[in-house]
């Protein structure tokens, strides 16, 4: 049931973002896979997110159509760098700690994706890096307000039930 | 203290995990994309990473083979021979492609008086590889992309074929031998002119296949490439019939032995493709 939902998350991240930057603009430079995944690696289990950012990465590529492991490869990545430098470094209420190890993944992600284009001689857009470094900044930015509001959310839920 | 171990193995864990799965990415992509040539990218990576092994060791060999017989044989003799062989092998082959210009010269003149010549480009190699014979007949030559060679070129002693280049990296390529089971040409009897497809057994002779029972065949009849396979350049010879007898079907059954002895070819040409001007241009 665990996995079900876990595909299923992915999949549904993956479509949110197709929709909403289909009708919103800003919507293009955020990474709703990026997010999941660092929701599993910091809420979760590091082990089970890098799966999560295999499989969330397999779907993107396969939903852009683009062969099969570029964003897996970058998503595993970043899965392995948030769940590592988010225990290593104190994160608790230091909201630019957060901001920093989500954006610096990220960029992980688009930089191992870029590198894996060059190798594979695969043309890239030219505005690529540019556009990944924006993706990066939205994306952080979003990610630690969502995990802002599910730490409020938990700590009411705590004080409700003492 | 435990929650530093606990740390720690679970970092490991992490990464444990982790490069398998990027491995897994990397394999996926490669079974995917393919190089403008039109082969796999896991091929063209093993060769690339494998080539420069080979060629240390290969060097290394041909350094100590070099260093004893400089020095403890005549080293005149030893250059001159050298010089000479080449020369008889790049002789060798110009004589073959004038052969085969003249009769077709000849056999054209009779019905049409039309002449053509045979020009292309060569370059040498060494084969510093070979991978063991029951396995999959290929070699590796001490040339690649960076020489100017393509995927498909004709490889040629001064025998005759002996294959062509199936992958390639900067400095080394693949070549597949004409006994391999994957590999397969366009040929004729040089006698008859019937046509045929040549194919590798794996094992040290050829099967010629596609020529029908009623057609002559006998022992000792040389073949040559056809040149309808766009690979190998038409009038190329490549081996002599020593088996033939009619078959069950519509087509004999023939046996061809390669002029070239592949366990023992340690020097090739690869041909590049037509020469601007003249008939062989040795490069």
């Amino acid at each position: 049931m665990k996995y079900l939902f876990l595909g299923l998350s992915a999949f549904l991240a993956i479509v949110a973002q197709m929709i909403a930057g289909n009708n919103f603009f800003l919507f293009n430079f955020l990474d709703m896979a990026l997010i999941l995944v660092a929701y599993w690696a910091v809420y979760r289990s590091r082990m089970q997110a890098l799966f999560v950012g295999s499989l969330t990465g397999l779907l993107l590529d396969a939903a852009i159509g683009w062969p099969l492991g570029y964003n897996g490869f970058g998503k595993t990545l970043a899965a392995f760098a948030i769940g590592q430098c988010w225990k290593r470094f104190n994160t608790a209420d230091q909201l630019w700690v957060r901001f920093s190890i989500i954006a610096a993944s990220s960029c992980l992600s688009s930089l191992s994706m870029f590198v894996l284009f060059l190798l594979l001689e695969r043309s890239s857009s030219k505005i690529y890096l540019g556009a990944s470094l924006l993706q990066a900044l939205v994306t952080a930015a979003v990610a630690v307000i969502i995990f802002a509001g599910l730490e409020n959310y938990k700590r009411t839920q705590t004080n409700k039930a003492h | 203290m435990s929650s530093e171990l606990s740390s720690r193995v679970n970092k490991e864990r992490a990464v444990l995990l982790m490069i398998p799965l990027l491995i897994l990415h990397l394999v996926l992509l490669s079974l995917q994309i393919e190089t403008p040539s039109g082969t796999y990218l896991l091929k063209t990576w093993t060769l690339a990473v494998q080539a420069p092994i080979i060629a240390v060791s290969s060097g290394i060999t041909r350094k100590i083979r070099t260093v004893w017989s400089r020095y403890f044989w005549m080293v005149g003799a030893r250059a001159e021979n050298e010089r000479l062989l080449e020369t008889v092998r790049r002789l060798s082959i110009v004589n073959s492609s004038y052969e085969q210009v003249r009769q077709e010269n000849a056999r054209l003149h009779r019905l049409l008086a039309i002449g053509e010549s045979i020009p292309y480009t060569t370059i040498g190699a060494h084969v510093v590889a070979r991978t063991p014979s029951f396995l999959s007949n290929v070699i590796y030559i001490d040339r690649g992309s960076k020489d100017g060679i393509h995927v498909d070129a004709p490889v040629i002693s001064g025998d005759g074929v002996v294959g062509r280049t199936v992958l390639l990296s900067r400095r080394q390529s693949q070549v597949q031998l004409i006994t391999n089971p994957d590999a397969s040409m366009g040929v004729m009897l040089e006698r008859t002119r019937v046509p045929g497809v040549l194919r590798g057994s794996g094992d040290f002779l050829l099967n010629l296949n596609y020529i029908g029972n009623s057609e002559q065949v006998e022992n000792g009849d040389v073949v040559l490439s056809s040149g309808l396979d766009g690979i190998y350049p038409k009038g190329l010879a490549i081996g002599k019939v020593v088996e033939s007898s009619k078959g069950n079907g519509v087509f004999r059954s023939i046996k061809v032995q390669p002029f070239v002895d592949l366990m023992r070819i340690e020097e090739i040409s690869i041909l590049l493709g037509p020469a601007p001007q003249g008939p062989m241009q040795q490069r």
